[in-house]
């Protein structure tokens, strides 16, 4: 990255150019945001298989908005099929003679959006409360400090369940939100007790005493910071989505809309796949189907620490291209 | 109390009884590649106190851990430990864990840095005494009198101490308590590593005196590993200094000071700021110690030793005596180093008059002006508490008035906690202050328009101070983005890659790459001090800027901030807790020194008026505190203070703040507080009652354990 010695400022003078330079802004952009973190990223044994995992998700998501399988309904195949006995239903058919794995790729969809709701929904909030009252202190934190306080105090279950119950929640994204109402209230103090430490770093004063606004502040010296703790709960946020939802379908609580694993579960189990080994493809299916997603974000949030963590990731750029032109002193041993 | 004096003659003399025999010592990582001490062979005789010295990573906490046997994993111990102690020779590496742990404190005691993380806080330090007891099986009833005795010697109150959470005690009271636990046992040995390094000078002068007495009453032998050569100076017996981890030079203390053969020990004396010798003569070393991945071959310290030669880039040179078997050094060139490389340590007194120290007067309106400044803390309570009875208020700053002109250099000294550094952040208002007024340029402090730009900080800890998430150049594009919003990247990065070629920082280009833990100490700092320049200050806040980089380079940052000072036309405000720090910076800056005690001003005036001529009893004890180089101070006087310990900031002294302490303080003092006012015939001012001679202070009588001293 050759880019400055065309044009030769000294620190003392007085002239500046009024051109800003877009294309070196967007180069530098792409080098510092997406390609480097990418390689770095990819570097890691643990974000290749979270990421094969969720790509795994995404495509069975894909395949049902294209139409390339089957959709679920009832006697399109022989019943009680167990699974890899007959290729065109490999998962196996149900009691009423439903494809199985049609019933798991129609609902990954719906989880998707859902997960994604629930995950954005309560780390946002969470962020957004824990940096402001942890940075702000003062009057404005103990105001929010109170409202996370009452939220905390909410049992989660049945608020769910009655929220569910009386705003019958049909689009995926509402019921995400829902099943995390109040998940950002104890993240959010646990930010905030991070931001309250980082906040009493020099380097914070430092940007105080150039007069940085407080916006950029937090953005460019607290949240990176805070990055990989925030990435790990987004998944935690996450995985809690798909249990509590794929729990409440189980529970009947929610309202059956089209076909999603945790109905499929409470079918089989109604079914008494429980209770003998005819239908245990049924039962095994969506629980596979649950698990396998929560490890692959699992996975991939852990990989993903390494792209916020400057240590690794000086080293890893160093390896795999030749940054480094003087042998380094300092980064070594401790 | 005793009257031995280290480094005499008749110790020379005496045959010597080596307690512990190091021969041949390695500690390797990475399967035997990489050297963190390399053939250290010292025999420590008994009952001396040997000084080891060397710069941070060199080397010498691991040959304390080694000593012990106490190497953290991966790391490999190899080579041969002996101990006579009172039950024969014992070969440390042959013994078991379990007669590992029971020599460990019973024959060999370790100190370590920070008392505060050695102790549990959330048990009293009685039980930590009594654990301690418990687990070497002695007898908790005598080793508990044993450990009041102690307690005692430490000018510590027994019961006080003993019943109280360690968060109870200040640091210097924690770091006594810990000598006292290392020493409950009564072992022959006592490790010291770096004891005193997060303590004030004061405090440090004091318990070394206090070490020195303890070290002869109960026939002690101290090996005090610190990177600070002239306050082990003072109370060593033999002297080693320890370079990119070997032993280059051992000695006796009069030979090392007066004396010394390696290149790096004479280079270290000239560069540790110190109050006796010429400011010219002080230079720093070029360069770093290297890691431990790359040692350099042949002499190691070749690459940064100024008599050099072919010879030493191809071959270590042995630890060989040069006079005597007493005094070995590790250097081809002993005769040459001693020639071409001049100490200047022993020629007490070199103020040279020739630098006029004061600066001539700006005409023009001061650019701070602080008038009775007050900065309270209300101590925050829970609900109980606080509706009833008032909140404790520890007043950092308790009325303090100061101007600074345009480009003029103050340096607050004192002690920690005594408000220095509230009271510098209060200036350029990263504090609030409670009370008096602040004016920059002429108008107050707060609705001045360009006053935060114009008033910025260098911090203590560089690696606290830069954003690890950041490379250099965005950490340095962010006060460009202030000065000059329309800037470029690529000009913004050409003004930075200037900037840092300026400062020594080359090749820039690929410095502004970096992320700031690639970076070392030293450079660490430069970036602090570019981020700040680069805002076109008119006032710069340097709040210990120095204390955390490695003795060798402070010379280097301070002649920094001074060529800086000239180029970016700035004022600084210079924090410091180190009188010869102090003292360098402000005699070449031609600067005054601003002593602070509890919150208040006691004396300001210039460094040499200060060290010639001090006014203020404070002064002079933080005089005394300032360790010297030379061969006629020894670690045996007592200190000048009637108290060792601060008081409570949250319940000040009446009166005088200092009259607690103060070694000349009489009935006046106690009830009222003298004002800081000019000296009748020299520069500067003092807040002292001593200082008019027709006051009332001079017919009251001396209180308890003050000297008469009329003089």
């Amino acid at each position: 990255m050759q880019m400055s010695t065309d044009t030769d400022v000294n620190w003392q003078s007085e002239r500046t150019d009024e051109a800003i330079d877009w294309r070196d802004r967007l180069h530098e952009g792409f080098v510092l945001r997406i390609y480097e973190p990418a390689i770095i990223a990819w570097s890691d044994r643990r974000t290749q298989t979270g990421l094969l995992i969720v790509l795994v998700y995404l495509s069975m998501a894909l395949v049902d908005l294209l139409g390339l399988w089957r959709d679920a309904s009832t006697s399109q195949a022989p019943r009680m099929l167990g699974a890899f006995q007959n290729w065109s239903y490999p998962l196996g058919t149900t009691q009423s003679g439903v494809d199985v794995l049609a019933l798991i790729i129609d609902s990954t969809p719906f989880i998707l959006q859902m997960v994604l709701a629930g995950g954005v929904w309560a780390t946002g909030v969470a962020v957004i409360a824990g940096t402001i009252s942890g940075y702000k202190g003062g009057l404005t934190d103990s105001v929010i400090t109170a409202i996370s306080d009452f939220f905390m105090s909410i049992p989660g279950l049945p608020l769910v369940i009655v929220l569910g119950i009386t705003l019958e929640p049909e689009s995926p994204l509402v019921l995400g939100v829902i099943l995390t109402i109040n998940y950002w209230a104890g993240l959010g103090r646990s930010i905030r007790s991070q931001v309250l430490s980082i906040r009493n770093e020099s380097y914070v004063e430092a940007a105080r005493a150039m007069g940085t606004s407080t916006v950029r502040i937090i953005r460019k010296d607290i949240l990176p910071n805070l990055m990989p703790y925030v990435l790990v709960n987004f998944v935690f946020a996450a995985r809690y989505t798909i249990f509590a939802a794929v729990a409440l379908y189980f529970l009947g609580v929610l309202p059956y809309t089209g076909q999603n694993w945790g109905i499929t579960l409470n079918y089989a189990y109604n079914q008494g796949a429980l209770f003998g080994l005819e239908a245990i493809h049924w039962l095994l299916a969506p629980i596979i189907a649950i698990v396998g997603l929560a490890c692959g974000l699992i996975l991939l949030s852990q990989g993903m620490d390494r792209i916020f963590n400057p240590r690794v990731r000086t080293r890893l750029t160093g390896e795999s291209e030749s940054v480094e032109s003087t042998p380094d002193h300092t980064t070594e041993v401790r | 109390m005793s009257s031995h004096s280290p480094g005499s003659q008749e110790h020379d003399n005496r045959q010597p009884d080596p307690i512990l025999e190091i021969t041949d010592t390695n500690v390797t990582y990475t399967d035997g590649e990489s050297y963190v001490l390399e053939d250290a062979s010292v025999s420590i005789h008994r009952d001396e106190i040997l000084g080891i010295v060397g710069e941070s990573g060199s080397g010498k906490s691991m040959f304390a851990s080694a000593i012990l046997d106490a190497v953290p994993d991966p790391g490999v111990l190899t080579g041969q430990l002996r101990y006579n102690g009172p039950d024969g020779t014992v070969d440390i590496l042959g013994l078991s864990d379990e007669q590992l742990r029971a020599f460990r404190w019973e024959e060999i005691a370790m100190v370590f840095q920070g008392a505060m993380h050695s102790f549990n806080p959330t048990m009293k330090i009685k039980t930590h005494f009594t654990e301690t007891l418990q687990s070497h099986d002695r007898s908790v009833s005598e080793g508990m009198s044993f450990a009041r005795e102690l307690l005692e010697s430490l000018y510590l109150e027994p019961e006080r101490v003993l019943n109280a959470y360690p968060h109870e005690l200040s640091g210097g009271m924690q770091q006594r308590a810990l000598i006292a636990l290392s020493m409950v046992l009564n072992p022959e040995v006592l490790i010291m590593d770096e004891p005193t390094a997060a303590l004030d000078l004061l405090m440090q002068r004091s318990i070394l005196s206090l070490l020195h007495d303890l070290q002869a009453e109960y026939d002690l032998t101290i090996v005090f590993i610190t990177h600070d050569l002239p306050l082990v100076a003072g109370i060593a017996d033999r002297m080693a200094i320890i370079y990119a981890f070997e032993f280059v030079e051992i000695g006796p203390r009069d030979a090392i000071i007066s004396n010394a053969a390696h290149p790096y020990t004479r280079a270290l004396l000239q560069a540790t700021p110190n109050i006796n010798s010429p400011l010219e003569a002080m230079e720093s070393i070029e360069g770093q110690g290297p890691a431990p991945a790359n040692v350099p071959s042949g002499c190691r310290f070749h690459p940064r030793c100024p008599v050099a030669t072919e010879e030493c880039e191809s071959v270590d040179p042995a630890l060989e005596g040069a006079e005597s078997n007493r005094h070995r050094v590790a250097c081809h060139h002993v005769e040459r180093a001693r020639e071409e490389l001049t100490v200047s340590t022993d020629e007490a007194g070199a103020f040279s008059a020739t630098e006029s120290t004061t600066r001539p007067s700006t005409d023009g309106e001061p650019l701070l002006e602080l008038s009775d400044l007050e900065v309270h803390f209300e101590s925050s309570q829970g609900l109980p508490e606080g509706l009833i009875g008032d909140p404790d208020v520890v007043r950092a700053v308790d009325g303090v008035s100061l101007s600074i002109e345009p480009q003029d250099l103050v340096c607050l000294l004192g002690e920690s906690g005594c408000g220095k550094t509230t009271l510098g952040k209060a200036m350029i208002g990263l504090q609030e202050p409670t009370g008096g007024s602040i004016t920059f340029r002429g108008d107050p402090l707060d609705e001045h328009d360009d006053a935060r730009a114009a008033l910025q900080i260098i911090h203590q800890d560089p690696s606290s101070a830069l954003n690890p998430n950041r490379r250099i150049v965005d950490i340095l594009s962010e006060p460009l983005l202030h000065t000059h919003p329309n800037a470029s990247i690529a000009e913004r990065r050409s003004r930075i890659t200037s900037l840092l070629e300026r400062i020594g920082m080359t090749p820039a280009d690929a410095y502004i790459e970096r992320y700031p833990h690639q970076l070392s100490g030293g450079e660490q700092q430069r970036v602090v001090l570019s981020r700040a320049l680069l805002m076109d200050p008119d006032a710069v806040l340097a709040d210990e800027a120095i204390s955390a980089v490695d003795v060798s380079l402070r010379i280097e940052i301070m002649d920094l901030l001074l060529e800086l000072q000239a180029e970016f036309e700035t004022s600084y405000l210079f924090i410091s807790h180190d009188l010869s720090n102090a003292r360098y910076i402000t005699e070449h800056a031609g600067g005054r020194i601003a002593v602070m005690y509890l919150g208040e001003i006691v004396e300001i005036g210039t460094a040499q008026r200060l060290l010639t001529d001090p006014r203020h009893p404070y002064t002079e004890v933080l005089r005394w505190a300032t360790p010297a180089l030379g061969l006629d101070t020894d670690g045996d006087d007592e200190p000048p203070v009637r108290e060792i310990d601060v008081p409570d900031p949250i319940n000040p002294p009446s009166g005088c703040r200092f009259h607690t302490r103060c070694p000349v303080a009489r009935e006046t003092c106690v009830d009222t507080s003298p004002e800081l006012r000019d000296c009748a015939d020299v520069d500067g001012a003092v807040a002292c009652f001593r200082s008019d001679p027709d006051h009332q202070y001079w017919e009251s009588e001396p209180l308890d354990g003050a000297s008469e001293r009329p003089e």
